[in-house]
């Protein structure tokens, strides 16, 4: 734990996924300076879902680049108790010259993992990912769908680089509009393997999307950003009791709130 | 198919229909979605590959043997199609063939390994260093258009008639192809790929072992395919230009004999040789790596 000094309450409580305080992030200065973030508090409980909704410049992808270390803030505090967090993009980013096995393998290869470890570990998670038996399918062999399972079976692998770790921990994935670019039904099955996935494997995640549909669907929390800047608006807690249908309008009538009020802006 | 809202560990096992279900879906739509690659049998590729410039040899033969017939030209000036094959042919079993290829591959291939040797370094620095590409990337891509032969008159002013001279043309020939083709790659690069490497923890030692070079290879490739076209020309160039007993004939000398002597066939002879060994060489060297690379990353060659 760090910097927590300040802020005894925290301290006492249990070891988050990730935590943001009362983080800005502005980019360049004087007279062109863009406000990306203001005053952004998040926290992300260790295995937990949470969805981040917004409209365009809403700051999701500065927020994403925050958490995974690409970026700091100009002010706040980014805790990260669960190690390198691990990013899934909207493409799948896979290097096309390496096979769907060897595709995974990388981030273990980067943390210097042996190669029959490396090798056992991919195939579980191709298996993970109901890929089993496409290990060494080049991307562009395999559809879109498969592409972006690869892209989750290598993010998971980044997760936890150590077979041996705790048990508990189980990192904290960072997804980018991940389902963005796929047709509606290769979506509506990627959506659901996600569930089952997060549910096998108890990673914390935090979902970037601009579908309410998709949030409401998978989030446990959904946290809505209003943009330029990206603030956090609202919060839904979603426990077994609520109506989704319900909340999806809810939700879908404050974005288009926070979306109208840029009209004359 | 709404999944449940569940807790995380409290997850349907595989057994469940919900997950049989998905599981199902999935399968349909991997083998539905999954691109398929359909490629003829291999003599048809080969027939399609092989068969048009045999064709337009065998036209061009023509028209020369009837050209030539027509006797529009003098003899010195358009020798018959088997005057030239003679000439090959004498060359042949003379074994003065051997010598005369050997002394310019040997030389091409020693100054196109020396280009690349220097051009890597130098095309690394000019990609990723901005000072170095603002400072000399400019002049990096004109060299490119500076013909190679006219460094010869200067070479031969600072190193006589010598190898250097020729090694020093050929260098600056196939230097800027390289090392551009380089930047090329590195710069084509989509920025997504080292994002990837940076959030995976990757330094850049192994950013660039890993995922840049590794990316910027088809690009590369084409570089050093055309390096080696332009030191074979270069090689050339120098050759014809730079003579002298101590340097041999090589295929460059070859010619200017053949000119020297008014000897049409063997100055015909010896441009099919130059075209044929510098052919023939990116086809049995550079054309199977640029498919293998090619075809692994899912980019069709271009034939």
């Amino acid at each position: 734990m760090t910097a927590t000094l300040d802020r005894p309450i925290i301290a006492t409580r249990s070891r988050s996924a990730v935590e943001l305080r009362g983080v800005s992030k502005t980019f360049g200065r004087g007279g062109g300076a863009v406000t990306a973030l203001a005053e952004v508090d998040l926290r992300v409980e260790p295995g937990e879902f949470v969805v981040l909704l917004g409209a365009s410049g809403c700051g999701k992808t500065t927020l994403l680049n925050l958490v995974a270390g690409l970026d700091d803030p100009s002010r706040g505090v980014v805790n990260l108790d669960s190690g390198r967090p691990s990013v899934m993009f909207q493409e799948p980013a896979l290097l096309p010259w390496l096979t769907a096995g060897r595709n995974v393998e990388l981030p273990l290869r980067l943390s210097g993992v042996g190669r029959s470890a490396r090798r056992a570990r991919a195939a579980e998670l191709l298996d993970l990912v109901r890929l089993s038996g496409q290990a060494r399918k080049r991307p562009h062999e395999l559809s879109g769908g498969m592409r972006q399972r690869v892209a989750l079976a290598r993010a998971l692998a980044a997760t936890q680089p150590s077979t041996t770790g705790t048990g508990e921990d189980g990192g904290l994935l960072l997804m980018d509009e991940p389902f963005a670019a796929l047709d509606a039904i290769t979506r509506d099955f990627l959506q659901g393997e996600l569930q089952r996935i997060w549910r096998t494997t108890g990673t914390a995640v935090l979902f970037v999307t601009h579908d309410v549909r998709e949030a409401v669907r998978l989030g446990q929390r959904v946290v809505l950003l209003s943009s330029r800047p990206g603030t956090v608006v609202r919060e839904w807690r979603l426990d077994g009791a609520v109506d989704r249908q319900e909340l999806t309008e809810e939700i879908t009538g404050r974005l288009r709130e926070v979306i109208s009020t840029h009209a004359h802006a | 198919m709404r999944m449940p809202d569940l807790l995380p560990g409290a997850g349907t096992g595989p057994g469940s229909t919900g997950t049989t279900d998905s599981a199902a879906v999935g399968a349909g739509l991997d083998a539905l979605d999954t691109p398929t690659e359909q490629r003829r049998p291999r003599w048809r590729r080969a027939l399609a590959v092989g068969l048009p410039p045999l064709l337009a040899l065998a036209v061009f033969l023509i028209a020369w043997q009837v050209l030539w017939a027509a006797a529009i030209w003098p003899e010195y000036k358009l020798p018959a199609p088997g005057a030239v094959w003679h000439e090959f042919t004498e060359l042949v079993v003379s074994g003065r063939i051997d010598d005369v290829i050997w002394i310019s591959v040997h030389r091409a291939v020693i100054g196109f390994l020396a280009s690349v040797a220097i051009a890597t370094p130098l095309g690394l620095l000019v990609a990723k260093v901005s000072l170095v590409r603002a400072a000399i990337g400019p002049l990096l891509a004109g060299m490119q258009s500076l013909p190679s032969v006219a460094w010869v008159p200067a070479a031969v002013l600072w190193f006589g008639l010598t190898d250097t001279t020729i090694y020093f043309v050929v260098l600056l020939g196939a230097v800027p192809s390289i090392a551009n083709g380089l930047v090329a790659g590195i710069d084509q690069v989509p920025p997504i790929l080292p994002r990837v490497g940076q959030v995976m923890g990757a330094g850049r030692l192994d950013s660039a072992r890993l995922i840049l070079l590794p990316a910027a290879l088809p690009g590369y490739l084409a570089g050093c395919k055309q390096g080696w076209a332009f030191s074979w020309r270069s090689l050339m160039a120098a050759e014809i230009i730079a003579t002298s007993p101590q340097l041999g004939i090589g295929l460059g000398a070859y010619l200017k004999e053949g000119s020297d002597f008014n000897s049409m066939p063997g100055v015909i002879a010896a441009i099919f040789l130059i075209l044929l060994v510098g052919v023939g060489i990116e086809l049995l060297a550079f054309r199977p790596i640029e498919r293998r690379v090619l075809r692994a990353r899912g980019l069709t060659p271009a034939r």
